[in-house]
């Protein structure tokens, strides 16, 4: 039997909303020492169990529960039934940098924000080079925070944080934060903390992070839970719940967007053949050629696809933008293809999704999730395992 | 048990006080030399209404000798301040707080904690100039230092007791913060600083600059820093007994409230 590091055990959590809230004393004694307040529920007999070394996921629309849940887990809201126990040395980074003061220097910080988060003397000064170097921030560590931007701010936080070196973490969206080399960073500290065996809990709206990080996940809605078990599935499943607007389509593709421009078709050949195939091999050039059609003037459409292995890992998700291919407007009926040369995909099982978004990929005219399913067989190179293959070249001497 | 949370994470005590002092007089000119002139301005404003506006006589220490209103003024004010400026910083530190009490878990009591350790260390500084002003003046304190800093001590319990009960209350009840700032007042007039208590007539007033909890500490420090002798055993428990019962009616309404804060604020 494995060990447990975390156990939610009937987790009830209500809120008082208070109409008008007595704030002063004054007001309490008006209003005759009664106040008008409904009970929200917003955690509603959760269980859960979290075991030891595993990555687990909590997703949930916004006003769910995960925030309330991940506050009870830290320790910082009290719930009003049921428990919450921690059987490992746990570290909630639910905010990065709470608790710095902006007239003390980064190291003043440091040792500050450390012994918040519950470490010793001992521990941080053994730490404290360790921290700086993750930071990356050397030559600022004697200057006042304030000095620093939002982004050496959230650095130097985050290293203090992963410093604490817990043995249960638990995670509140952080890794949507700083540049995208910082996001790397952090992704590459949690990869070598999973790798290490250390328990983690993930609360976030990035649902590839879920599903590419996490062994198990649940599901939050309205307080309770409504999904537990493979992040892969729940996620599927909660992405259709969200998406109001979305249409399923006889061939299993499921269709979302504002529909001012569609994809109609996505086929697949293979090495310049002109019937449309579901399977090629390894090594084998292929074209995808996608229909649209619009109604109306299109100005500056991108067009993108993503390649998905079968269970959801993205293989790689090319769009227009990447490569400067802007037409000014789009009208009517047209084709797109995309040609892929010599693709060293091993075999296995991969699904097609196609989008069309404005400029700034900020509004989805049309997003057709499961466009199209193929099969790569057994060609060249050939290797046991993987998805790709680099096509290496070995030499033993 | 506050206590013992104050041992367990003396480390986190230690980070927070200093931060406190830090703090303090950044980005002022003068600095630390502002805690010294508040006191002294007062000292100066009471002196001149005490000794020409009201023509009235300094208290003379019995048995010291000494009749100096501005170091009978100064040896009670500034233990005074220490405690009331303590309580509220203290309530608006908690207060002050609530980024990080909601987002992070730990001691919330640290936060009145180490307010008063670095008041404390404040005051302790200020009395190193008491103590040579008193010396010039004729008065051989020396030897009285260590019960003075006995009594501080209690003091320092009381203070942190009091500070411990208002900024949990003031979480949920503003109202408090400048209740305070009246309640500090009324107590200013009602502490023998500016007054010699054998003078008040009225024997309910004089009882209260005697006896009233702000009252007998400031006349148990008069005793012995300017009278320079003991306090008398009586006054010695009530301070004793008063100090640990406010201290600790003082965690416990902190600990009792402490859980809401993060959802209160």
């Amino acid at each position: 039997m494995t060990d447990l590091a975390l156990e939610v055990d009937h987790l009830t959590k209500t809120f008082r909303l208070h109409h008008e809230k007595a704030n002063s004393i004054k007001q309490l004694v008006a209003g005759k020492g009664r106040n008008r307040y409904n009970d929200f529920v917003a955690l509603n007999d959760v269980s859960f169990e979290v075991k030891e070394g595993e990555v687990f996921g909590v997703i949930g629309h916004n006003g769910s529960g995960k925030s309330t849940l991940l506050k009870c887990m830290a320790g910082i809201l009290q719930p009003n039934s049921g428990s919450v126990r921690v059987h490992k040395r746990m570290s909630a980074l639910l905010e990065l940098g709470a608790g710095f003061h902006p007239e003390l220097s980064g190291r003043d910080n440091v040792f500050l924000n450390a012994a918040i988060l519950g470490m010793t003397r001992r521990d941080i000064a053994a730490r404290f080079d360790d921290i700086v170097e993750f930071s990356g921030l050397q030559s600022f560590i004697d200057s006042p925070v304030k000095t620093y931007s939002s982004g050496m701010y959230v650095r130097l936080a985050f290293a203090v944080a992963i410093n604490v070196d817990p043995r249960l973490l638990i995670i509140d969206e952080i890794l949507a934060v700083g540049d995208v080399t910082f996001q790397q960073r952090c992704l590459e500290k949690f990869v070598e903390f999973r790798n290490e065996g250390r328990t983690i809990v993930l609360v976030t709206h990035a649902m590839n992070t879920v599903k590419d990080m996490c062994d198990r996940a649940i599901w939050l809605s309205h307080g309770v839970i409504t999904g537990e078990g493979d992040p892969s599935e729940l996620v599927e499943q909660y992405t259709e719940q969200m998406l109001g607007n979305l249409s399923r389509n006889a061939d299993g593709s499921v269709r979302r967007g504002s529909g001012e421009i569609q994809i109609t078709s996505v086929e697949l050949f293979v090495n310049g053949g002109d019937t449309p195939v579901k399977r090629f091999r390894t090594g084998d050039s292929i074209q995808l050629r996608l229909r649209y059609h619009t109604e109306k003037s299109i100005p500056r459409p991108v067009f993108a696809i993503t390649i998905e292995q079968l269970g959801g890992s993205t293989v790689t998700a090319p769009c227009t933008r990447d490569v400067g291919i802007i037409p000014e407007s789009l009208n009517g009926d047209g084709v797109v293809d995309i040609a892929l040369a010599d693709v060293p995909l091993l075999p296995g099982t991969f699904d097609v999704h196609t989008a069309i978004t404005d400029f700034n990929r900020s509004h989805i005219y049309d997003n057709l999730h499961l466009a199209l399913r193929f099969d790569v067989m057994t060609g060249h190179p050939y290797e046991f395992g993987g998805v790709v293959t680099l096509k290496p070249g070995w030499r033993i001497d | 048990m506050s206590l013992r949370s104050a041992v367990a994470h003396r480390n986190l005590l230690y980070l927070l006080s200093l931060k406190e002092l830090r703090t303090r007089y950044k980005k002022s000119v003068l600095g630390w030399a502002w805690s010294l002139l508040n006191p002294l301005t007062q000292m100066a404003i009471f002196s001149v209404i005490f000794l020409y506006v009201f023509k009235a006589e300094p208290p003379t220490g019995d048995p010291s000798g000494i009749k100096n209103f501005p170091l009978y003024f100064l040896s009670g004010a500034l233990p005074f301040n220490f405690f009331s400026i303590s309580v509220g910083v203290a309530i608006g530190s908690v207060q002050g707080g609530a980024g990080l009490i909601k987002k992070v878990q730990f001691p919330h009591e640290h936060l009145v904690f180490s307010v008063i350790v670095a008041q404390f260390v404040t005051l302790l500084i200020e009395l190193v100039v008491l103590t040579v002003a008193l010396l010039i003046a004729g008065n051989m304190v020396l030897p009285w230092l260590p019960s003075l800093l006995f009594i501080l001590g209690m003091m320092a319990l009381f203070t942190t007791g009091v500070a411990l009960a208002l900024s949990a209350a003031n979480v949920f009840y503003h109202d408090v913060n400048y209740l305070w700032g009246i309640l500090s007042q009324i107590l200013f007039y009602a502490t023998p600083i500016i007054y010699n208590p054998a003078t008040i007539e009225v024997s309910a007033l004089r009882w209260v600059a005697n006896y009233g909890p702000t009252g007998s500490f400031i006349t148990a420090i008069h005793n012995v820093v300017y009278d320079l002798r003991m306090p008398g055993t009586g006054r010695l428990v009530q301070l004793f007994v008063m100090s640990f019962g406010t201290f600790f009616v003082g965690s416990w309404v902190f600990n009792k409230l402490s859980p809401r804060f993060a959802e209160e604020m």
